[in-house]
């Protein structure tokens, strides 16, 4: 029975495979050819020529990853959260070292220098998550150097790490915020993550909508996450 | 981290210090002063500040005043000055045929009593070509030096430290 079953999923998965193989037909690529100078199919054109007064954001990788394709953002951000689970799942199975292991403190230049740059890494992160839409960057970018920022604490402020649980209630807030955004456009206007605020003045800094809030948020979110990730390697927590 | 231990004129000053860090870093990495802009600076400014000021008191930051300031735009040139030169000696002992070079690690000695004054003469003995802080304990500094001159404590001082040294007594202590 299982054989036969497998047989039938093989030969489903050849004859798709070579039907994708095959190419189009002739009348096929007459028709593409047509539709290519379409707008409606031809996206990356589309974009290109309309996001700007479609969206607002003079950054259209922003727009395009916000707006167009919010769903597939929302989607990414969810990945993101798996892999950071199941990294604490698996790193938290293990027995507890971190009270057999004295850690030696790190150098007094260390240590301050940590102290001093840590709000500014942190500041810097929210430029680069605040100003998404205007420049390149956005909300993955700044939350990778709010992380930055967390590395620099797990190594040279020991015994001062941030608390684990406050982390996990900043992402999970953060990431609740997003499909609430989302959820707001389906109530207002029918479709999920619709912006559905004003798009303002091209190049200021609160425009192009949503845009800007749910970089905010994604900043929040990846900066937390990746920050736990640190944490669970360096198995400080 | 013990807040409540530390006097509340010192957290209050280093979360104005904070503040006022962040504002000009802000300013600086957008260069720009639309009001919108000027606006959310001020707003992270304010948050970060409340969120991470305690830690800054920790560094031993002093009160501001006319003659720290003048004295630290005085220090900017001074490094600016030992880092050239340096650059010139270690150029001088590379190109040098026989390599005029005696590298060892020496012991100096700071007066310097706060954390922030004595990172940042580590910093400036860092930077200076030639010169390399390896680690500070205390009111030690170990240094990596490629010339050697004297291994004596208080010799070494006044030739590695004392040049940063007495200006970095008038910003910090």
């Amino acid at each position: 029975m299982r054989r036969a079953l497998s047989l039938i999923v093989l030969l489903v998965l050849a004859v798709g495979l070579a039907s994708a193989l095959r190419g189009p037909s002739v009348g096929a690529e007459a028709r593409r050819a047509s539709l290519i100078d379409d707008d409606e199919v031809n996206f990356g054109r589309r974009y290109n020529s309309r996001a700007v007064e479609e969206t607002g954001a003079s950054n259209v990788v922003a727009s395009v990853l916000v707006t167009y394709r919010g769903l597939d953002t929302l989607g990414e951000v969810t990945v993101l959260f798996v892999a950071a689970t199941g990294l604490a799942a698996l790193l938290h199975t293990g027995r507890r070292r971190r009270s057999e292991r004295e850690a030696t403190p790190a150098s007094l230049i260390v240590f301050t220098g940590c102290r001093f740059l840590f709000p500014l890494i942190l500041l810097f992160g929210a430029y680069i998550f605040a100003h998404g839409h205007l420049t390149p960057g956005g909300g993955f970018q700044g939350g990778a150097i709010i992380a930055s920022g967390f590395l620099l604490i797990y190594l040279g402020c020991r015994g001062r790490q941030p608390e684990s649980k406050r982390l996990s209630a900043v992402e999970s807030l953060a990431g609740l915020a997003f499909v609430l955004i989302g959820l707001i456009g389906l109530a207002v206007g029918g479709s999920f993550l619709l912006n559905f605020l004003p798009e303002g003045s091209p190049y200021a800094l609160l425009s192009a909508g949503i845009i800007p809030v749910v970089y905010v948020f994604i900043g929040f979110k990846v900066g937390s996450e990746l920050g736990g990730i640190v944490g669970d390697l360096s198995g400080a927590r | 981290m013990q807040q409540g231990s530390l006097p509340l004129r010192t957290r209050v000053r280093s979360t104005a210090y904070l503040f006022v860090i962040c504002l000009l870093v802000w300013l600086g990495l957008t260069s720009s002063l639309q009001p919108q802009e000027v606006l959310v600076g001020v707003g992270i400014s304010v948050v970060l500040p409340l969120w991470l000021g305690p830690h800054y008191s920790q560094l031993g930051l002093p009160a501001l005043g006319l003659k720290r300031l003048l004295f630290f735009f005085i220090y900017l040139l001074v490094l600016g000055f030992e880092v050239v030169t340096a650059n010139l000696d270690v150029a001088y002992r590379v190109l040098h045929p026989a390599m005029p070079i005696r590298p060892g690690v020496v012991v100096i000695r700071t007066h310097l009593t706060s954390d922030i004054a004595r990172m940042v003469l580590a910093n400036s003995i860092t930077l200076t070509p030639g010169t390399f802080t390896l680690d500070v304990v205390g009111d030690r500094l170990l240094i990596h030096w490629i010339n050697v001159r004297t291994e004596d404590l208080a010799e070494a001082s006044r030739l590695i430290g004392e040049r940063f040294e007495r200006y970095l007594r008038v910003i910090f202590e």
